[in-house]
């Protein structure tokens, strides 16, 4: 066995100052895709939900495909939560109680409850497409209306559920939640032009403008949140790859797709649509890399540790 | 033992533990109390919680220093050295109690004129024998002027029963005055005339208190720090405390450990502690005395019934293959004493031969004294595995102990066992001495070794009942809680059967050498089938009945039927003991145990919170009194010596003693009582001598015999010690030391290069002596997994050595290797004026087990005190480099896994589960 | 093992697979409170035998962690986890050689704080962490399904999951010996009273008193720790005696109740969503076909 490097020596008068007190939670990739798919799906489904509102004729075509995608997304993301738990088969102990006061059981909850309208929008948009149609309009307001409560609290509650932890960075990330839920909008928006691309249907301009929009939006909490995270990000030994994770991921996911879609206004209509696929893919890879940058946060070693101000004690 | 026994008459811790908490002070050296005896060290921060000062004096900042007020930092092996200095520093600033020194020691007697102390011999005391290496008391005229001994020309005969019963033969009684030559010990210290002379205003050049003056006279503060390695200033501030903390309102207690027994001068360290607590009144009162911390569970037990070879139960000695202990009345005029309690001495044989050999010891034939076994030579432990390493030995019987690990000089245990024919193994676990055949790294192959080697599965505490005596001579009753599994079973089981199968070997035998055996009471067969405590009746056949064993220990009236029993009425206390063999007794010191049926007094277990004093909890030898001596807690006139220090005191009223405790003493014998000047036995101690076991009735400053190396202590260095002798510079190492050097055993016993850094071993909470119990047991061994040693950051730097990782430790036996603990708790000591570095280790490794490592045992050395047979483990000299060793590695002989299960955590109950629907999350305020 | 046996009720709970699915959502009585108690550790008495940490598992049967000799001092325990309830620490202080300065060795217990708004119990989802009738922090075993979001939560950073069998374990405070009316295991082993068990108001009092007595004899550093609430967290139903800063024991030196912050962060995160569909609304009101 050979000698081992760094062993905490019994010389040190600061005792476990230099230590982390914390324990990361074992939440790695899983949890990052798992965040994503959360976005995407709440995504897609508000702003499906909020153009059928708005103009019904204009999004039929769209929210065919949206809603039926908006739940595939959401089994993967119940997928990746399930396999994230310590016993899968006990995920519906989730359900066992309903405590507002955790954000995981509101989010348990709230997916829950997003899921029914959702599955119900889906199956009709599947049984008109098969040409069994039929549901009058109300019914489907109403299932609208009811699910957009529900899955913006699924968008909302994430990024609440990490800043309302202990662990460094996630509990200075004020903005985390601000930044996820908004970012669940760019990407249901990006969801809904692949959508439109691929129907060759639908307000396939208003919405790429509105993209652009939304990107430029959450480039500023985006901002925010590496504000918040800079600290840490210099304390842990870790810390600046996961800083160069973040920009990456704002570069790839917000900056680039945006000067695409700038640059699509230029070229041919074939060309558009290649932009556009780009476009997206790095909007979810991007968006990706912001996560993983966040989830991987505890993982890391303090680099000098310390903890707090001390105020004498009592 | 023999450092207490000879000072104040039995060998034995006189306080208990709970008594700490009365203490003002306390003074723990050649002991890491709070790492080796956690449990009792509750007591000492009991103590400290009250006010009280805590002192730690050791070579390593321990778990114990941790917790003292004061730690300084000694050189080990320096003890009489520091020691001698306090007993100086007492004496020369006049801080000694004088009226308990003048009334309750020997200070004013008168030695013979022709003694000379080490200060007229340059080292050494009158009567050495340089041919023997060994102090002949008698000539050397250590005796009380007067006395049978001070004979210029000595008869012949006893000088010829010297030169036999000498080196080799420490069988003469170790309690109440062991003597160093085949004199009777009556003769030694019983002026013919009744008192010995004295001088009161302790004026006279040869009495005690003088020649104590002139022989500690060199031990100044500077000397103390020059050879100890402390500074002056904290070797003086040790002193202050303890005379701060001493006298007729204050008491201060010393704890040792094998901290001082472990060395080649242990029993000289436990004297000078003796001297030192005598003057300054400590002995016998509520929060002083003299701890002495046992080494391992029930070891005090193990002497008062005794596993050592030469002693008999209640420390009786065993006799000798020698002229003067043929007879029942030779050996009892060599050995009793005809004043003092050990006048009983008869009564003590006599009921002993009577438990042993029942109705076959009678009056007419000595009461079969003559089966008893005789001793022609040493056999202690060492000796032993000394004399089979050079195969002269052909079985050997192990039950309980870990030679092969935790043998000083493991190699040689190894290579002893290696000689034998058989072994057999009594333990739980495939330790170092069942597995030496297959897993020592260092030995041929198996095929090599001729050793058939048995290991008999041995049961655990839980699972058999007994007694067990600890440090405070304390016995506690444990109940048995369920069987053994398997095939395991109790020691006793073992040995009782095993002495049931030789008898029947040997049944209808008329040879004279077997009726011992034949002869023998081996009837403890349970009556009725035994019950575990749920009610089942044990699996276990031949299980054989502790209870009945505790019975006949605690001895019976054989004259005299018990109608609630039908059986010998029990005796209530070692007083009723008859020398006419009415009575027998297994061991009259355990007297009083279990004094009516149904009552087994080591099994009370009522609690007087708040007291230093808990008599309703066990039984404590001699006869319940917990603090030994406490005739001395009064004044000769019978008065506390003060209110906040009173314990037994005599009542005019009632005209007797009274107190807290069991009066240690006559309980109707006043203050005032003066023996006639013929009196013998216990009337002729006097009503204001404590210390009744002498046979002059007080504590013996000058022991004038009953120690082989010496009246008085003197600082000799350690036998491997990097620096000379500075105090006796012409004798570096105690002159009767047996060296034992051997092919196997080679020394550093001069300074030398090769070996510059000392080296002391240690033990930690987390494991258990050489580990056979605890190295087995993952929770245990996750603890401390690995084997490593202390050492400073200077000698780390000096020597290119890594916190963390690997070094080699090289003495003149072997080699090991070890992980380095590279911490600021070690310090280089300046001694001589140069750095000594000291290092550290942990003995509680070996190679069987989960966890397996570098035993320190391995570079430890076999030596033989005079007095015990002690070796030297405490300390030695080695060499310490950075790396690892060559060659094979020990690896772990059972798979280190994750005990005891790995299975899930059970399910909490459907009852603990209080929330079982929708809840808030807010907390229940 | 016999000491298993101790764990399961008289009556076998019912099992299989319905009763294993419907189990946890069956009503069960709700024990009446009952006075509550905690841990008081005084770390000026701790000798650092680890007698604790052996009970714990004994008691519990909990699995030994392998071994690795971390360097540290003595303390190869290294912290607390799903399978070590108890943690000795261990910190040397000595300045080095020929100066002067503190030398001393500051050992300390540590467990689970059973904070009295518990950010675990705050967190978990499944109702599996539960404030008991003793109001100690409990996680029921057969509820917990191991999401680790009470791990995330724990600013003291107790809980850990464990691999043998996911679910989330730290220190009962001996629940089931507590019903039986026993001492919990460490503090029944703790041979100095260094661990301190009973009722919490009792003890805070004890910690006081000895507090304001060490002081009155030199121990000027000598101060709780978890005995009181302060601004952004509450009292500590097991709390310290320290004699140095929190973190050199490795504990928060002021720690922090992250439910304190959740509304606003709430606010902000529905702030982000309503900005997006804000800016739906206005892009696809302006430039609608």
């Amino acid at each position: 066995m050979p000698n081992p490097v760094e062993l905490p020596s019994p010389m040190n008068a600061a005792g476990y100052a230099t230590r982390r007190v914390t324990k990361p939670p074992n939440w790695h990739e899983l949890v990052a895709f798992d965040m994503l798919f959360n976005n995407m799906t709440t995504g897609l489904f508000l702003v499906a939900a909020v153009g059928d509102l708005m103009s019904r004729p204009a999004f039929a075509p769209l929210t065919r495909l949206a809603y039926p995608m908006a739940l595939l997304f959401l089994t993967i993301d119940l997928a990746c939560l399930v396999l994230d738990l310590g016993h899968r088969f006990r995920f519906h102990h989730m359900l066992r109680v309903f405590k507002p006061g955790s954000p995981m059981s509101l989010g348990t909850w709230s997916l829950t409850a997003y899921s029914i309208p959702l599955g119900l929008l889906a199956t009709i948009e599947i049984l008109e497409r098969v040409g069994i149609g039929g549901v009058p309009t109300w019914l489907r307001t109403v299932l609208i209306v009811s699910g957009i409560p529900f899955a913006m609290g699924s968008a909302m509650y994430k990024g609440v559920l990490f800043s309302t932890t202990s662990q460094p960075g996630w509990k200075d990330a004020r903005w985390l939640g601000g930044y996820l839920t908004n970012s669940a909008i760019a990407i249901g928006c990006a969801e809904l032009l692949a959508i439109a691309d691929v129907d060759g249907q639908g307000p396939v301009l208003s919405i790429r403008t509105s993209l652009l929009a939304l990107l430029a939006i959450n480039l500023g909490f985006l901002v925010a949140l590496r504000a918040e995270l800079r600290p840490v990000f210099r304390t842990l030994k870790g810390g600046p790859r996961l800083d160069q994770m973040l920009i990456l991921g704002a570069v790839v996911g917000v900056l680039v797709p945006a000067m695409l879609i700038l640059v699509s206004e230029t070229v041919p209509a074939i060309a558009v649509a290649i932009l556009d696929g780009i476009a997206i893919a790095l909007v979810l890879a991007g968006n990706f890399l912001v996560r993983r940058s966040i989830v991987m946060l505890p993982h890391h070693e303090n680099d000098d540790g310390v903890v707090g101000r001390w105020d004498g004690g009592s | 033992m023999p450092g207490l026994g000879a000072s104040f008459g039995r060998g034995a811790a006189t306080n208990t533990q709970q008594d700490f908490i009365n203490s003002d002070c306390i003074l723990i050296m050649g002991s890491n109390m709070a790492e080796a005896h956690p449990v009792g060290f509750r007591w000492p921060m009991k103590a400290k919680e009250r006010g009280a000062t805590l002192i730690h004096v050791d070579p390593r900042y321990s778990r114990t220093s941790a917790h003292c007020d004061l730690f300084v930092g000694i050189r080990t092996g320096s003890d009489i050295a520091f020691l001698g200095g306090l007993i100086n520093y007492v004496l020369t600033h006049e801080r000694w109690f004088k009226e308990y020194v003048l009334a309750y020691t020997n200070a004013s007697v008168l030695i013979e004129q022709g003694y000379k102390d080490t200060e007229d011999l340059d080292g050494l005391f009158s009567g050495f024998n340089r041919e023997s290496r060994s102090y002949d008391a008698s000539e050397g005229h250590w005796g009380y002027e007067g006395s049978p001994g001070d004979r210029p020309d000595d008869a012949e005969e006893t000088r010829e029963a010297a030169g036999r019963g000498g080196q080799g033969i420490h069988g003469y009684g170790l309690m109440g005055g062991a003597i160093s030559h085949g004199q009777p010990r009556s003769e030694m210290t019983a002026a013919p005339a009744g008192e010995p002379p004295r001088d009161p205003t302790l004026k006279h050049p040869r009495c005690v208190m003088q020649i104590l003056r002139r022989h500690f006279a060199r031990y100044t503060p500077e000397t103390v720090a020059r050879v100890c390695g402390c500074s002056a200033e904290e070797f003086t501030r040790v002193a202050e405390l303890l005379c701060e903390n001493s006298g007729r309102d204050r008491t201060s207690m010393i704890v040792y450990a094998v901290g001082w027994t472990q060395h080649t001068t242990g029993v000289q360290m436990i004297r000078a502690a003796s001297i030192l607590q005598l003057l300054l009144g400590n002995i016998g009162r509520p929060g002083g005395g003299i701890m002495a911390m046992r080494g391992h569970s029930s070891i005090q037990g193990s002497s008062d019934v005794p596993t050592l070879y030469d002693l008999l139960p209640g420390y009786l000695p065993q006799p000798a293959a020698d002229p003067g202990h043929d007879t029942l009345d030779g050996y009892i005029e060599h050995e009793g004493l005809p004043t003092g309690y050990w006048v009983h001495f008869r009564k003590f044989v006599v009921s002993l031969l009577k438990a042993y050999y029942g109705e076959a010891a009678q009056p007419e034939n000595d009461f079969r004294y003559d089966w008893l076994p005789r001793i022609d030579g040493d056999y202690s432990q060492l000796l032993t595995f000394e004399r089979m390493s050079r195969g002269e030995m052909t079985g050997y019987l192990v039950l309980g102990q870990n030679p092969a690990g935790g043998g000083p000089n493991a190699g040689l245990h190894r290579a002893g066992l290696r000689q034998l024919d058989w072994l057999v193994v009594v333990d739980w676990f495939p330790t170092e001495t069942a597995t030496f055949w297959k897993n020592d790294p260092d030995a041929p192959t198996p095929d090599q070794i001729k050793t058939e080697v048995f290991l008999i599965p041995a049961a655990s505490s839980p699972e058999k009942e007994g007694t067990l005596t600890n440090t405070q001579r304390l016995l506690q009753w444990h109940s048995k809680a369920l069987d053994p599994p398997d095939d395991c079973r109790s020691d006793a089981w073992f040995v009782y059967n095993l002495g049931k199968r030789l008898r029947a070997l040997y049944s209808g035998s008329t040879d004279p050498k077997d009726q011992p055996l034949l002869n023998l009471t081996w009837d403890y067969d349970h009556k009725s089938p035994q019950r575990l405590p749920d009610g089942t009746l044990s699996r276990i056949e031949g299980e054989p009945d502790i209870d009945r064993i505790l019975r006949e220990i605690n001895g019976r009236k054989l004259d005299e039927i018990d109608p609630r029993t039908g059986r010998p009425r029990l005796l209530s206390g070692f007083s009723e003991l008859k020398d006419d063999g009415s009575t027998d007794s297994g061991c009259w010191l355990y007297g009083g145990v279990y004094p009516e049926p149904e009552r087994n007094r080591a099994a009370d277990r009522k609690v007087n919170p708040g007291q230093g004093i808990q008599p309703d909890w066990g039984f404590a030898w001699p006869d319940n009194r917990r603090i030994m001596y406490n005739r001395a807690s009064a004044d000769p006139e019978g008065r506390p010596w003060s209110d906040r220090k009173k314990l037994i005191w005599w009542d005019e009223a009632q005209q007797r003693w009274v107190g807290h405790d069991e009066p240690d003493f006559e309980p109707e014998k006043p203050p005032g009582y003066r023996p006639a000047p013929d009196a013998e036995g216990m009337e002729a101690i006097a009503g204001d001598e404590p210390f009744i076991m002498k046979p002059d009735g007080v504590a013996w400053l000058f022991a004038p015999g009953a120690i082989k190396d010496g009246p008085l202590p003197a600082h000799y260095e350690p036998v491997e010690s990097p620096v000379g002798n500075r105090l006796y510079p012409d004798v570096a190492h105690s002159p009767t030391v047996r060296l034992l050097r051997g092919p196997l055993n080679p020394l550093a016993d001069t300074p030398t290069p090769e070996f510059p850094v000392v080296a002391f071993t240690f033990r930690l909470t987390e494991h258990y002596l050489s580990g056979p119990m605890s190295r087995f047991n993952g929770w245990l061994n996750e603890l401390q997994p690995e084997m490593f040693v202390e050492l400073s950051p200077e000698l780390a730097e000096e020597r290119g050595i890594e916190h963390g990782g690997w070094l080699t430790v090289r003495s003149p036996r072997g080699r090991i290797e070890a992980r380095a603990m590279v911490t600021r708790r070690i310090r280089p000591l300046l001694v001589e004026g140069r750095t000594v570095h000291q290092i550290g280790l942990p003995f509680h490794w070996g190679y069987a087990g989960a966890s397996v490592g570098g035993n320190a045992n391995d570079l430890t050395s076999v030596l033989a005190d005079p007095n015990v047979s002690m070796h030297e483990a405490k300390t030695f000299t080695c060499q310490v480099e950075p790396g690892r060793l060559a060659g094979p590695v020990a690896r772990p002989t059972v798979p280190p896994t994750a005990w005891p299960d790995t299975r899930p955590i059970p399910e909490t109950p459907t009852a603990s589960q209080p929330e079982g629907k929708f809840v808030r999350s807010e907390p229940p305020q | 093992m016999t000491t298993r046996e101790l764990e399961v009720p008289a009556t076998a709970p019912p099992s299989g697979p319905v009763a294993t699915i419907l189990g946890p959502f069956l009503p069960v009585d709700r024990p009446e409170p009952r006075t509550p108690t905690g841990f008081y550790t005084d770390t000026t008495i701790c000798i650092g035998c680890k007698a604790c940490e052996v009970a714990c598992k004994q008691w519990n049967q909990l699995p030994s962690d392998g071994m690795h000799w971390s360097g540290d001092s003595y303390d190869n325990t290294e912290s607390l986890s799903a399978t070590s309830w108890r943690h000795v620490k261990f910190i040397e202080q000595f300045a080095s050689a020929g100066t002067q300065g503190p030398s001393r060795w500051l050992m300390m217990s540590d467990v689970c704080k059973h904070c009295t708004a518990a950010p675990c119990q705050h967190a978990c989802p499944t109702g599996a962490i539960i404030y008991n009738e003793f109001s100690n922090v409990y996680i029921q075993p057969d509820i917990c399904n191991g999401c680790a979001y009470c791990i995330a939560a724990c600013p003291f950073g107790v809980i850990t999951r464990s691999n043998l069998d996911g679910h989330a374990h730290k220190c009962t405070l001996c629940y089931d010996r507590q019903r039986d009316g026993l001492v919990p295991a460490c503090a029944k082993a703790c041979p100095t009273a260094s661990i301190q068990f009973g009722p919490i108001d009792e003890l805070r009092d004890r910690a006081r008193r000895r507090v304001e007595e060490l002081k009155s004899r030199g121990t000027s550093s000598a101060y709780l720790y978890g005995d009181a609430p302060t601004e952004n967290y509450s009292n500590l139903h097991s709390f310290y005696l320290l004699v140095d800063r929190p973190s050199t024991y490795g504990l928060p030196e002021s720690p922090f109740n992250p439910w304190l912050r959740m509304r606003g962060d709430y606010l902000r995160s529905l702030f982000g969503g309503l900005a997006g569909i804000v800016v739906l609304l206005i892009v696809w009101t302006l430039r609608m076909p």
